[in-house]
């Protein structure tokens, strides 16, 4: 199995598998394991199919790492270096570092285009049947069909999605477990990580420094939730932490967020004045400016930078500042109003501009602005002529005709006598209809009769069975797809188009051999009385398609 | 006038009170003498008369508040026969017939022969349909507005005719068909001897049914079996399928049906070929050059 040209990055002997002692290798390509006094591997993943790699936790009896595959088996290799734990665990580790290395070199390798391809047709249906009408029976080629058919699936999966946000209660929905011994455990992944840097920026630079260096990730970690940065809405007095400063970071960002202000004219945050009810009637309170005084006051602090730190976020994307909606700074009270009063009076005018700008945006609209003036000078009015003809219906002319006063006045006799009959009392009431009459009228009324033409066809829905009208939805969907294709090669101006539409024809005739004509058959035999009808709009289809293109080949002929 | 009288006669023998749904028929009887069917055959009156005598009897048998009113249409004029105007007759049971029955019949029967008498001699083959219509939508719109809050009145007009339907009242044709349709009022018609295709168009703009009848004999069975279901019930029977109707529009300039045509953008005329002056608001239009070009192209090639 070893090739010659295979080199061998790392060698660890002493590693058992199933009971077998051997050795381990690392190859460029694979990773391998022969035992002992054999020269042949009995086992052998390559990189690219390893999906993961696990290893025993510090302090287990046995030093052990594990390599998962995509799929899904796995195979343990334990490290039994007689020099002990700490030998064991440093041949485990050198291993474990270098696949840390190795394996997302070989990741990449993995046929990224097909993997999506397959995803793409497993999300959706419609793409599936269309493939599996057009490709499996071997009308389109695979290739043509990615480029051509499922362009738009493709070109959909391009289009930028959006950032996802930091959810509001994402450190409450780490759920810590308890470890049994008055300890709680943290579970946090690398998504949660994202969105702890997110909102606390200082723990981020916190982090740089601190985790390669000084402490593992896991301690840092540790420390974060353990530490008085993390709790201090609870007001813990802790003496030293690691996260003091962090503290300290984030009230100076927090002045200097204040300071800049929000720049909406319209918005005047400095109005917002943190008092209570009671101020007002004389009652004062002690105030503690700038610091963190009470619990509650350093809860809604936290909210507060929260806030910013969300607006900060979402400014990232748009570089126009746009922070109308919010304002994250009405808690702060005096110091706040003293900055942005300082603030306001250097740019006075240009707040004043903008202020007017803003308003006119507001209060103006385009399409009822200019109307007023000018459609009065440019409208001309409409002028008319034989406007009769608007009230005249589409039957063309009239075929009422008027009769001769002697032909009227006969009538008129003859109606006249006829009425005279009615006064004399009922009779001939028993032959108003006939008994033949009604048994015809009723037969012209049945369905299949002279007056329900077109019913048939309303009943056809009924009974098609549900299995055949979707064999025929699938089959309109591909031939709309192949026809689209098809008729958008016409009028065929170069010659791409030109051999896209013989192409097409060929392929409308593959679809119709493979496809059509097998299920019209299968119809004939399972239900003959519709298998015309249900076909024949496909087959109109086919026809006219194939008609343009004879028509177009026979153009061409005679233009030569 | 009419109607003033009208209503006095309704409000003394209208008791809408006890009910909740109520069910309005008006049928529209074209008794014009000059349509060709009662010119050839003067006996085919009778029998339609007492035809349409039998489907109202049918349909005030069917519910005892529903509620009947009957027109006759001539090329002049179009009057109420049924209820009567002035007081109603005096009617004993006879043969122990239901007396409304016998009311029926005896009214319409007398009231159409004043009428034929009163014809004159000036005779016509187009009735005078659209404002028959137009009659019967205002007495249903009296009735709706007069009837007791709470209960339902469920309107339809239905109209026997032989005679033609002409483009001359063409416009009182669509104001009819659309004001009944929002009124919520069904228009069905039946035709005896000619196909109306304006008439039809009503019928499907207000949802109703149209049939022409293949023989006039049958006339009662075509009647009862097509018109006397009350529309809301018509879903679940097998009726004749609504015919494609023709909504082509004319052109302005020989009055022909158009399936493509030009439409003027300032005043909306039709025209069957292109013209660069509009010859309704004389708006100046830019002649398409290349189309001109082109259509003499393919005239070589061929």
């Amino acid at each position: 199995m070893t090739t010659s040209s295979e080199e061998i990055l790392l060698q660890v002997p002493h590693v058992r598998y199933k009971k077998g002692d051997g050795t381990l290798y690392l190859m460029d390509q694979r990773i391998a394991w022969m035992m002992e006094n054999r020269d042949t591997v009995s086992i052998s993943h390559l990189y690219s199919d390893i999906k993961t790699q696990k290893i025993s936790p510090e302090g287990k009896a046995k030093v052990q790492l594990q390599v998962v595959l995509h799929s899904g088996v796995s195979s343990t290799f334990h490290f039994i270096n007689r020099g002990g734990i700490q030998e064991q665990s440093a041949d485990r580790d050198r291993v474990k570092e270098l696949l840390q290395t190795l394996l997302p070199k070989f990741k990449r390798k993995v046929d990224k285009e097909l993997e999506e391809k397959n995803r793409l047709l497993s999300t959706n249906p419609t793409l599936l049947q269309l493939y599996k009408d057009l490709v499996m029976t071997e009308v389109v080629t695979s290739e043509e069909f990615w480029t051509h058919h499922a362009v738009q699936y493709t070109q959909a999966q391009k289009t930028q999605q959006q950032a996802i946000g930091v959810s509001g209660a994402f450190l409450a929905d780490i759920k810590p477990q308890t470890d049994g011994c008055n300890g709680l455990k943290y579970n946090i992944t690398a998504d949660i990580i994202e969105c702890i840097f997110k909102t606390y920026p200082a723990v981020q630079k916190k982090y740089i420094e601190h985790v390669p260096a000084k402490l593992s990730e896991a301690q840092f970690w540790t420390k974060f939730f353990q530490s008085h940065y993390f709790h201090r809405d609870r007001k813990y007095v802790e003496s030293k932490d690691l996260f003091t400063e962090c503290g300290k970071m984030d009230d100076q960002e927090m002045k200097k967020d204040i300071q800049t202000g929000v720049k909406d004219p319209l918005v005047d945050i400095t109005t917002f004045v943190d008092k209570s009810l009671d101020e007002c009637y004389g009652m004062e309170v002690e105030k503690t400016p700038g610091s963190s005084g009470t619990v509650s006051q350093a809860m809604i602090k936290r909210f507060n930078q929260h806030s910013i730190m969300v607006l900060k976020a979402s400014k990232n994307k748009h570089p126009e500042p746009e922070s109308s909606d919010s304002s994250p700074s009405n808690v702060k009270g005096v110091e706040v109003s003293s900055n942005s009063i300082s603030n306001g009076i250097s740019s006075a005018d240009d707040a004043h501009v903008n202020k007017k700008i803003r308003i006119q945006e507001k209060i103006t609209y385009e399409d009822l602005d200019s109307s007023n003036d000018t459609s009065n000078a440019s409208k001309s009015i409409l002028n008319l002529s034989k406007v009769e003809r608007y009230l005249h219906g589409p039957m063309p002319g009239s075929n009422a005709e008027y009769l001769s006063v002697n032909d009227a006045s006969s009538i008129n006799r003859n109606i006249l006598n006829e009425c005279k009959q009615w006064q004399g009392g009922r009779q001939q009431t028993s032959n108003l209809v006939s008994p033949a009459a009604a048994v015809g009228a009723l037969g012209e009324l049945s369905p299949g009769g002279a007056l329900m033409r077109g019913f048939q066809e309303q009943s056809l829905a009924q009974l098609v069975p549900s299995d055949i009208e979707k064999e025929v939805r699938n089959l309109y969907l591909s031939l709309s797809e192949l026809l689209n294709h098809f008729w958008k090669c016409f009028p065929p101006t170069t010659s791409t188009l030109e051999q896209k539409a013989v192409k097409m024809h060929e392929a409308l005739h593959r679809f119709h051999g493979t496809k059509v004509k097998p299920f019209e058959d299968k119809l004939i035999r399972e239900l003959s009385p519709l298998s015309y009808h249900l076909t024949k709009h496909l087959n109109q289809l086919l026809n006219v398609a194939y008609q343009k293109f004879n028509n177009w080949q026979k153009m061409k002929t005679l233009h030569r | 006038m009419k109607m003033n009288t009208l209503e006095s006669e309704d409000s003394k023998s209208s008791d809408f009170s006890s009910t909740d749904e109520i069910s309005l028929l008006v049928i529209i009887l074209d008794t014009n003498p000059g349509q060709r069917i009662l010119r050839d055959n003067p006996r085919t009156l009778t029998q339609c008369v007492d035809s349409v005598i039998a489907f109202a009897n049918s349909h005030l048998m069917q519910k005892s508040q529903n509620k009947l009113v009957v027109m006759a249409c001539h090329s002049k004029t179009s009057e109420f026969i049924y209820p009567n105007s002035d007081k109603p007759l005096d009617v004993r049971q006879v043969d122990g017939q239901y007396e409304i029955f016998t009311l029926v019949e005896r009214t319409i029967k007398r009231n159409l022969a004043k009428m034929i008498a009163a014809e004159s001699t000036a005779l016509c083959n187009e009735s005078l349909l659209a404002g028959a219509i137009s009659m019967a939508l205002c007495y249903i719109h009296r009735i709706q507005k007069t009837k007791p809050v709470g209960c339902k009145l469920n309107s339809r007009i239905l109209v026997v005719t032989g005679s033609g339907d002409s483009a001359f009242q063409y416009m009182s044709y669509m104001n009819v068909f659309f004001t009944a349709q929002k009124q919520n009022v069904v228009i069905d018609v039946c035709a005896l001897d000619q196909h109306l295709s304006l008439l039809q168009q009503g019928c499907d703009i207000t949802s109703g049914l149209y049939l022409k009848i293949p023989q006039l004999q049958g006339l009662l069975q075509y009647l009862l079996w097509v018109f006397l279901p009350e529309p809301p019930i018509r879903p679940k029977l097998v009726l004749p399928p609504p015919v494609k109707v023709d909504y082509r529009a004319a052109c302005f300039c020989h009055r022909e049906m158009v399936d493509v045509g030009y439409v003027c953008s300032v005043c909306l005329s039709i025209f069957c070929k292109f013209s660069p002056i509009c010859t309704t608001c004389h708006t100046v239009f830019k002649i398409p050059g290349p189309l001109a070009v082109k259509s003499k192209k393919k005239k070589m090639k061929l």
